[in-house]
């Protein structure tokens, strides 16, 4: 079957006497959709446009056009408690842009990718060679409101197992291109955290391929910042991989959190799972989740599945959240979504109230309720406490506020 | 020992057709060790009473006081009061996704101590607690009442009882629902309960056959919002023989025998 990656699939066009006889070519958005380095590829959005209809895009115009990054945002590479980088295991260096590990995975995909490939200086690229024996900790501080643009390479080598952690904070207005290559046979978690300020703004995008034969987990939590947004674009170097992609994001009153995945089942037998929750307080909180998943004619025995389930602790929020489906290969395991959004409502804090746990503590238990569920499913235990330990800041955070 | 005084207490609720009275100068004193059976037509304000002392927002106090040991309770958010000493078992306890059962019940018992359990002695304590009334461990990993049955929950909140050792427990229908077997095994927890720690009990039901398991000292009939009639536990086999009647507007009939 993967030779066919290559080949020009040519998709019959319907018999108009006989409509149901065969499939009818409907080109897929993929196969419309514009993937280029270039900026001009790509208009300068709107509200007009389908990837933008969510987004406060005045909010974020500074990231539309290409500018001299202020390099001031600093990055550090270590293990998780502190300690330097083995060599044998994993190497952290810059280069030029596009030279030899970046530019590898996909191309950029929207506007603003395509800024940010053409604004940052060089890329920082960690490259995992054997197992690690901790998670590797990339620590990325904001500068301030001086607009900066960052290029972070993930790249493994096949048949290791790796755990790599990206934690963002302080105040910061960054453009971040992160491009994720996982090699053959491998078990790999990448684990993105953002704790920005208040004001920060942050337009991501990662461009994600999972080996052949392996395993990525992909966890997301964005717990501050005036705007983020961040897209994501995934595909399969080859057969048999396995994609997991998780989700936390916390809004306060007037942000804008936005996460849109992209898979694409472009290999046969391969398997995503695509699960993103956000909790949003007070007025204004602004969440998106846009959840697009297409299964190409090249993915027979495709088993996908995606959900994004939202919790308003109180009313004046607004949670966007739309799954798209686009299957054009009819002998799938499964191809599923699911979406709500509930209400923290009055009986269930008068019901905890009543045995003694007060408003506050209520919204905190139910929150973290909430996402505990889903760092229970990582399955990574010092990735789980880590986050938990987060999302605890987080919460104890809101009481200061 | 604590005593609940309840005095002239009126309420009202806000409805599509405007506000409505429901509780109509209720006077009530019960002290530790007491159990007192509050008996009644549907719609007589039984429940009510009962969300209103626990502090449900959506019963609004017109005037009235509600003491326990001198303290006001009804200047205080219901949260407060359960610390002070209160517990409503629900007719209809309230499902919370997402919140584990032993989350739920260790936070709350470290809020009402006012401390954290000790470890060892609070998970013997709730397994021991679990098993008598009869509960799948698997129960304390589940959410908050989330997909239990209406016997489940009804043990979830005798479970609570019997761990947050209050000073005075409303049974708001708790027999409700519950099929003979349950009704005992539930019947049994309260009972258990109060022997531990000796609390009053308020207990409201519609029908006498909760009073065979928990035996009351002192039956009340509450009509058309308030008492209108108190005596001992032959009251509740007058009321079995002879229904509501006698305390409703002419004409209408309610028994009391489920």
């Amino acid at each position: 079957m993967a030779e066919l990656k290559n080949t020009e699939i040519n998709i019959p066009v319907a018999d108009p006497d006989d409509p149901y006889a065969i499939p009818a070519a409907m080109p897929s958005s993929a196969d419309n959709a514009p993937r280029s380095f270039e900026v001009g590829s790509f208009p300068v959005p709107t509200r007009k446009q389908e990837d933008w209809r969510y987004t406060p895009v005045d909010r974020i115009a500074e990231f539309f056009d290409v500018f001299e990054p202020s390099g001031e945002t600093a990055l550090t590479a270590t293990y998780v408690d502190g300690t330097p980088l083995d060599g044998a295991v994993a190497t952290w260096t810059t280069e030029e842009l596009g030279a030899e590990d970046s530019g590898i995975v996909s191309k950029p995909n929207d506007r603003v990718s395509a800024v940010e490939w053409n604004s940052a200086a060089q890329a920082h690229v960690l490259h995992v060679v054997a197992d690690t024996p901790q998670p590797i900790l990339i620590r990325v501080t904001g500068a301030g409101q001086d607009l900066d643009a960052l290029h972070l390479v993930i790249r493994t080598d096949g048949n290791l197992h790796a755990d790599v952690i990206v934690e963002h904070a302080g105040d910061a207005r960054l453009a971040e291109g992160v491009e994720i290559e996982t090699g053959p046979y491998s078990a790999v978690s990448t684990t993105f955290v953002q704790e920005w300020d208040a004001t920060a703004k942050h337009v991501g995008n990662h461009r994600i391929r999972v080996g052949r034969e392996a395993s990525l987990r992909h966890s997301v939590v964005t717990l501050g910042g005036d705007v983020v947004r961040i897209r994501m674009d995934q595909d399969f170097a080859g057969e048999h991989g396995d994609l997991n992609m998780l989700g936390i994001y916390f809004a306060d009153p007037g942000q804008h959190i936005e996460h849109r995945t992209m898979v694409v089942h472009n290999e046969p037998e391969c398997r995503s799972r695509v699960v993103y929750k956000g909790a949003l307080d007070g007025k204004d909180a602004h969440s998106t989740w846009v959840g697009n998943a297409l299964i190409q004619p090249t993915a027979p025995g495709t088993d996908s599945y995606e959900l994004n389930r939202n919790l308003v602790l109180t009313p004046g929020a607004i949670a966007d959240s739309e799954p798209n489906l686009e299957i054009e290969n009819g002998n799938i395991v499964g191809a599923g979504h699911a979406s709500s959004c509930g209400r923290f409502d009055d009986e269930e804090l008068f019901y905890l109230e009543s045995r003694g746990i007060s408003e506050k503590e209520a919204r905190k238990l139910v929150v973290r309720g909430f996402f505990g569920e889903l760092v229970e499913e990582i399955g990574i235990d010092s990735i789980a406490a880590h986050l938990m330990a987060v999302i605890d800041r987080r919460l104890a955070d809101s009481d200061r506020r | 020992m604590s005593t609940l005084e309840i005095k002239d207490l009126y309420a009202a609720v806000e409805t599509k057709e405007g506000r409505k009275q429901i509780l109509k100068g209720v006077n009530l004193v019960v002290n530790s060790g007491e159990t007192h059976a509050i008996m009644g037509p549907n719609g007589s304000g039984k429940s009510t009473l009962a969300y209103t002392l626990a502090g449900h927002p959506k019963y609004e106090v017109e005037s009235g006081e509600v003491l326990l040991d001198g303290q006001d309770l009804l200047k205080m958010t219901p949260d407060e009061r359960a610390k002070a000493g209160l517990f409503l078992a629900m007719q209809y306890p309230v499902e919370v996704p997402g919140v584990s059962m032993t989350n739920f019940l260790r936070t709350a018992k470290t809020e009402i101590d006012g401390k954290a359990p000790a470890i060892r002695t609070w998970t013997k304590e709730l397994t021991d607690a679990m098993k008598q009334l009869k509960m799948d461990p698997k129960f304390a990993t589940r959410s908050v009442n989330e997909g239990f049955s209406g016997g489940e929950k009804k043990r979830a909140e005798v479970l609570q009882l019997e761990l947050l050792k209050p000073k005075f427990a409303i049974l708001d229908e708790t027999d409700s629902g519950l099929d003979v077997d349950a009704l005992r095994i539930v019947s049994e927890g309260v009972n258990r309960a109060k022997a531990a720690s000796d609390f009053g009990i308020l207990m409201v039901t519609h029908y006498t056959r909760i009073l065979k398991y928990i035996k009351p000292d002192i039956v009340h009939v509450f009509a058309d919002g308030h008492f209108v009639k108190t005596g001992g536990p032959e009251l509740a086999d007058e009321l079995e023989e002879t229904g509501y009647d006698a305390f409703m507007p002419d004409g209408s009939s309610e028994s009391a025998l489920a």
